[in-house]
């Protein structure tokens, strides 16, 4: 930054200016938020988990112990077991369908953002697209195909996190009708890449060159904020030393490339 | 596990009553525990001062004191006994922080999965009893040593 020529701040420059620093408000409160309703159901949905289970040890206790009932008693009794059983059975997949949520959210929304940690980058995007399921997950399919073996990487998980949604939202809305975006990765030396390619609509050649700026949107009204992709890239490129950059063909769709390091250098 | 023959003692600790609850039911129904629940810490703290036991499994917030708070006042009194932190807290370092503060057993996040701390009660319960065992064999071997030393000193003194 240090070479750039001084210039005159334009008033749309601290439009933009003003706006960036508002939508990472945003995102910051939106992140507390998150991170507060998490805590309030950890405790009852626990409670939930926990009861369940007993619930259905306590039924197939019971259906032993009632094999030896004779009679029209012995049937009723077992019908309402059965009737118990399978309840507690639905119960449990939607426990289980709460409890990926919470996760999804958690690792989302995590409270100690502002500090560096070390992090695996599948559990990261496997938070990120269980939240994007409910809206997209009719009409795209999302693969998370990032090796779990890949070494953690260092980094602020709350605004990598950040990052990554933005750039997966923007592959899911880039498909018109259905279609899939795949997140792979590797390692390789001191850093590792992460590509996220949709089967959208591609980026037109015009455009590519503005698509990192502030305040450029291709979405309807209300849809897009135009920061998306600005706000990943100071997260990837100035907060975490790595780089962001994209290949895309008309009709097939792009492939969005986030290189960084393993380890953040130490101010 | 049992050195004594007695019943393990696990305190459960927890301002929301859903899950002294929930655990209780689930120990009842898997193990032959003794299980204390408080859903007021202080009382927690009355109780662990005063009472032998096992293990004790506690929230992180509550009100009055954390669990924190209450797990190192469990240190000092029962310092065999094992310390497990069940939080619902979404900032860990906090709770990270203390691990070494109030030399915790094993630190599990809710929402909980049963198996898990079932696996962690039970660690803490055998490494309760081995730590009292080692105590008491120690005390012993102690008590055994200062006889061996007496009778030394008696046979010097009858030869002398």
């Amino acid at each position: 930054m240090a070479d750039h020529e001084k210039h005159e701040i334009e008033p749309e420059d601290i439009e933009v200016l003003r706006r960036q620093v508002a939508e990472e408000h945003k995102m910051a409160s939106l992140g507390r938020l998150l991170a507060g309703i998490v805590h309030e159901i950890n405790t009852p949905i626990g409670s939930i988990f926990s009861n369940n289970q007993v619930a259905l040890r306590s039924l197939e206790m019971l259906k032993n112990d009632l094999e030896h009932l004779t009679g029209e008693t012995g049937a009723h009794a077992r019908a309402l077991v059965a009737t118990c059983h399978s309840l507690a059975e639905v119960d449990k997949i939607a426990c289980e369908r709460i409890g990926n949520v919470i996760r999804g959210l958690k690792s989302f929304a995590r409270a100690d953002s502002d500090e560096l940690h070390r992090v695996d980058v599948w559990e990261q995007v496997s938070g990120t697209l269980r939240l994007l399921q409910p809206e997209y997950g009719r009409r795209v399919v999302f693969e998370n195909l990032v090796p779990p073996d890949l070494p953690r990487i260092e980094c602020y998980p709350g605004k990598l996190n950040q990052a990554l949604l933005n750039i997966i939202v923007n592959a899911a809305q880039a498909i018109e009708e259905t279609g899939n975006v795949t997140i792979s990765a590797s390692a390789s030396g001191d850093s590792i890449e992460i590509r996220i390619r949709d089967t959208g609509k591609g980026i037109p050649e015009s455009v590519r060159d503005k698509i990192f700026h502030s305040g450029y949107t291709s979405k309807p009204a209300g849809q897009g904020t135009g920061l998306g992709l600005t706000l990943s890239k100071r997260i990837i490129v100035d907060l975490h030393g790595g780089e962001l950059d994209f290949e895309s063909s008309r009709g097939e769709g792009t492939t969005f490339r986030i290189q960084l390091p393993l380890k953040q250098k130490r101010p | 596990m049992e050195s004594n023959g007695d019943k393990p003692i696990v305190v459960l600790v927890d301002d929301e009553e859903m899950v002294i609850t929930s655990v209780r039911a689930y120990l009842a129904l898997e193990t032959d525990y003794r299980v204390e629940g408080f859903t007021d810490p202080e009382q927690a703290a009355g109780f662990i001062t005063q009472r032998p036991y096992d293990v004790i499994v506690s929230d992180y917030l509550m009100p009055k004191m954390t669990g924190i708070q209450l797990l190192r006042q469990a240190k000092e009194a029962a310092p065999e006994a094992s310390r497990i932190l069940l939080t619902g807290h979404a900032d860990k370092q906090s709770a990270i922080d203390a691990i070494n503060d109030v030399a915790l057993f094993q630190y599990i996040e809710k929402p909980w999965d049963n198996t898990q701390l079932l696996l962690a009660i039970q660690g803490g319960i055998e490494r309760a009893r081995l730590l009292r065992d080692l105590r008491d064999s120690m005390a012993e071997l102690a008590s055994a040593n200062d006889s061996l030393k007496d009778v030394h000193r008696r046979l010097i003194k009858a030869f002398l």
